[in-house]
């Protein structure tokens, strides 16, 4: 991770920076989620010094930027073996990159110390937007903007003039549907339903459309390069989930419209277009699994038991993450609350929160962490990279930690939909009865001990994606050494 | 315009078979799409392809019984059985496709040797 | 690379297409709805409100009117009934008041991200309870928090609450002081009144029934 020695490509530089602020942002997010997930338990902890919406936005921002830098990373780490050609403006990507990750610890700064403002258009300018997950004040949102252009300037032109492959087509198309969308959200109105109406465009359309599609670019090149699959199958199937994910996802928003003072044919829309979300995504779970096995039967074939296809296991391992988490915590556990009869009891309660976890690490934190893998194999010349125990142990704690934390917080959404909603039908008391009951404090002492674990699983993570590449290298290198000898 | 979906009021005893059957849908799902997976790759013996079969049977099934359960309408029981359909066929257009592309690609195998 | 056996299913060319026309006829639906939503969730006008014609989002000018939340037997829910005039914070506020006032508020409720804490319409934080009815609370009506509070009406209470959450705490889990102002209280409980008359296809659902079981009457007061 901390080294660029055998990259030919100042883009791929590029790349591992974003790399680099991402993890650290990622170890971030998680240390603010533990803040949050103690003051459930103990309101007293950081009480009036750094409050519960304060920290939350720390956890959640922190979450949306390391994931956006990591997208920018790894377009940046896949656009030269795409294009087959360096990307054309090296010196302005550096500079996005570094003006991009001042105006973020400008904005963290900000959020950390003076964390909120008085009611007036300076504070929604300065300090904070108050809207969840876009929260960054407005000048931040002109910085992002401008940056992306760059970005997008860059990845066009590139492709323009170099290979067009059928994955750089879909990143380019999507790529520019992604930044567009974030302009829904740049902007202030009086009116709550208008404003929440706009705003499930940019967070629905981003992470249950072009970021799916952007994920299902990553997969595609993943594939390729680990495992040598078919550029034309893999290209073909791309096409074919941007199909099903834009035409399921895109009129799919009307699952968020269904209580929002927006009128009731979003019931019929949401319901019919949200169900049919899955799909694609047991299409990409399966294409993963699939792929991965009849490659590694091909390599048998060939070269004979125990010959192993996969160039980079811990990376592939996160992609075969990925596939299944991506349809098991979007997929399975946004149909549990997707249909109109079910969402009027859950909308809005910790059920939410055991999807909205599942749904953003196993659809995107998966994959992104495997592309880091990436990285570090090219920078380091690998050839063939195998898992560490270091490997082992982050893949396996933060899957445990996650899938214990959204279980917890299932429970704790059953309860809660029970008592406070269908019991006592919400309000103020309901809510606290039901936040008081033995079910939902357990839950979340559960969740707080899986948070703890998902923590370790993130240092052991770090270290090994800062000590894998000299570790494989070394035994490369001492491979080659005895066959020599 | 009149809404086709209702929502009438669910008991609170409603709620635990519910949430059991709401997971079962989700068992036999995962259930059906790694085994039909697993047997067309030979990682499991073929007779599993029809255990897999049985497994959407029982999700449909179950997914049924949960449309009840939520006192759904016809509207959403059509929505739910596309669903269910467009469920099982997708996990097979893969293999089909794949098996297509790969006859048809053959010939795309040396430009990966150069590539790589 | 073409292959003249080869069957359209598995041509690259064909799923870009059908692609790009599934994504276009999508996005085209979408944009279709939206103008039909926009159009219906604009807020209405003073003389709507005037005349009794309902709006999904009526005028910032319903703070002068009395609000419920009823069912419906037409609808199947509870919808939002507005009533008969009512003074808040003791005087009726001009049309060109009202939208102040809102405006103030809503930008309060960004500046203090309230929603990282509470719902908002369901969408937000699950910290604290939902606000989409608080002005409708039996809490606020039923006389517990003005006298806990000490103020005659549930909007002088609701704003010295908002003024001084920690000073009036019922639960172990406090809000904490936010440090807002008398004028950012007065525009914020607008804000929650305004609120609580949108029509939000009955969420959430059977408000507050365990205080019709224990008070009777409304479910909402
Ligand atoms: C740090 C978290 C936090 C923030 C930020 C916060 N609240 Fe609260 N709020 C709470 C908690 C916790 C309670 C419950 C207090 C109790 O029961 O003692 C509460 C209670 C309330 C209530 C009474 C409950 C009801 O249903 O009527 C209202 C109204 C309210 N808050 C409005 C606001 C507004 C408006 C803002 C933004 C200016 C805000 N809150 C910001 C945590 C927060
Ligand atoms: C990778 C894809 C997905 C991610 C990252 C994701 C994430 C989220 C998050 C974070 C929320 C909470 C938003 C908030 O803060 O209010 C949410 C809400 C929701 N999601 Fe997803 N989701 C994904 C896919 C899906 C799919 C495929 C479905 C349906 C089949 C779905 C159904 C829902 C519904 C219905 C809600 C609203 C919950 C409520 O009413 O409170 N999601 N999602
Ligand atoms: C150390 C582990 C973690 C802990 C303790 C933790 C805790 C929390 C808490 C307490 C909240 C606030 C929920 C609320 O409003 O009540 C939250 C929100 C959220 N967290 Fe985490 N979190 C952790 C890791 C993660 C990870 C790994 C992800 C995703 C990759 C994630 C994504 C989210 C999202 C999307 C929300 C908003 C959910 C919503 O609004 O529905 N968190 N988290
Ligand atoms: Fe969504």
């Amino acid at each position: 991770m901390l080294t660029n020695k055998h990259l030919k490509y100042e883009s791929q530089k590029i790349g591992m920076n974003y790399f680099r602020v991402a993890i650290v942002l990622f170890g971030a997010q998680l240390l603010f989620g533990l803040v949050c997930a103690i003051q459930y338990l103990w309101p007293g902890f950081l009480f009036e010094t750094l409050d519960f919406n304060i920290a939350r936005i720390l956890h959640i921002n922190a979450l949306v930027v390391w994931m956006l830098f990591a997208m920018l990373g790894s377009v940046y780490y896949l656009l030269p073996d795409e294009a087959g050609r360096d990307v054309v403006g090296a010196g302005l990507g550096k500079l996005g990159f570094w003006v991009l990750t001042a105006a973020v610890t400008v904005v963290v700064l900000v959020y950390l110390f003076i964390q909120i403002g008085p009611g007036k258009e300076s504070t929604i300018w300065f300090i904070n937007e108050g809207r969840e997950y876009i929260e960054a004040p407005r000048w931040a949102d002109i910085g992002i903007v401008a940056i992306v252009l760059i970005f997008y300037y860059n990845v066009f032109f590139t492709y323009i003039k170099g290979r067009q492959t059928g994955i750089l087509t879909v990143l380019v198309a999507d790529l520019l549907a992604l930044a567009g969308l974030y302009l829904a959200g740049v902007f202030f109105t009086d009116n709550i339903s208008m404003d929440q109406f706009w705003w499930w465009w940019v967070i629905h359309l981003w992470v249950e459309a072009t970021w799916e599609v952007f994920v299902g670019a990553l997969a595609a090149y993943g594939l390729i390069k680990i495992l040598g699959a078919k550029r034309e199958i893999v290209e073909m199937w791309l096409w074919i989930e941007v199909l099903l994910l834009f035409g399921s996802g895109i009129l799919g928003l009307g699952h968020h419209y269904f209580w929002i003072g927006t009128p009731e044919y979003w019931w019929e829309i949401g319901a019919l277009f949200s169900s049919l979300e899955p799909v694609p995504l047991v299409a990409m779970f399966v294409h993963v699994l699939y792929d991965w096995g009849k490659e590694q039967g091909h390599k048998e074939a060939v070269e004979g038991e125990g010959a192993h296809a996969v160039s980079n296991s811990p990376a592939m391992a996160w992609i075969a993450l990925n596939a299944f988490g991506n349809f098991l915590g979007a997929g399975i556990w946004g149909f549990f609350h997707t249909l109109p009869q079910v969402n009027i009891y859950t909308h809005g309660t910790q059920f939410t929160a055991a999807h909205g976890h599942l749904a953003f690490f196993g659809a995107y934190a998966t994959i992104l962490i495997a592309m880091m893998y990436l990285g570090v194999q090219g920078a380091y010349g690998i050839k063939k990279m195998t898992m560490t125990f270091k490997s082992k142990m982050a893949i396996g704690l933060i899957t445990f930690g996650v899938i214990g934390m959204t279980v917890a917080l299932t429970i704790a959404g059953y309860e809660q939909v029970l008592v406070e909603r269908a019991e006592l039908g919400a309000g103020w008391d309901a809510y606290f009865i039901a936040q008081n009951l033995t079910w939902m404090k357990q839950a979340m002492g559960w969740r707080l001990v899986m948070g703890v674990i998902t923590f370790i699983g993130f240092v052991y993570l770090l270290w090994d994606l800062v000590t894998i590449g000299e570790v494989e290298e070394a035994k490369e290198a001492n491979e080659l050494q005895s066959a020599v000898a | 315009m009149q809404s086709t979906i209702v929502l009438p009021n669910l008991a609170p005893n409603e709620f635990l078979g519910i949430f059991v059957v709401a997971t079962l849908v989700l068992v036999f799902g995962v259930g059906y799409a790694g085994l039909v997976t697993l047997a067309k790759m030979g990682y499991v013996k073929r007779a599993w392809q029809y255990v897999a079969y049985l497994f959407w049977l029982l999700q449909v099934y179950v997914l049924y019984d949960l449309s009840l359960r939520i006192h759904s309408s016809v509207f959403t029981q059509k929505i739910l059985i596309v669903a269910m359909i467009a469920y099982l066929f997708a996990p097979h257009l893969y293999f089909y496709l794949v098996d297509q592309s790969a006859k048809r690609y053959e010939s795309a195998l040396e430009n990966r040797k150069e590539e790589s | 690379m073409s292959n003249k056996s080869a069957s359209v299913w598995t041509s690259i060319r064909f799923w870009r297409r059908s692609a790009a026309w599934v994504t276009a006829t999508a996005v085209v639906l979408l944009m279709w709805l939206t103008f039909d939503t926009v159009k219906q969730i604009s807020m209405g006008s003073d003389e709507d409100l005037k005349k009794g014609i309902r709006k999904r989002i009526p005028a910032p000018t319903v703070i002068n009117y009395h609000i419920d939340y009823k069912f419906s037997k037409k609808r199947g829910h509870e919808v939002p009934v507005i009533g008969q005039k009512e003074p808040f914070f003791g005087k009726e506020w001009s049309p060109k008041e009202a939208a102040a006032l809102l405006h103030k508020g809503k930008l309060t409720f960004q500046a203090k991200a309230c929603i990282d804490c509470h719902t908002a319409l369901g969408n937000g934080a699950y910290y604290a309870p939902d606000l989409t009815k608080a002005w409708l609370d039996p809490k606020w009506n039923n006389g517990t928090m003005t006298a806990m509070i000490g103020k005659k009406t549930k909007e002088e209470a609701m704003a010295e609450f908002l003024m001084h959450p920690d000073k009036y705490p019922t639960h172990g889990r406090m809000m904490p002081n936010l440090h807002i102002t008398k004028d950012e209280a007065i525009a914020l409980v607008a804000f929650l009144k305004h609120m609580s008359s949108i029509d939000t296809n009955g969420f959430p659902r059977n408000f507050s029934i365990n205080a019709k079981r224990l008070k009777g009457g409304t479910n909402a007061h």
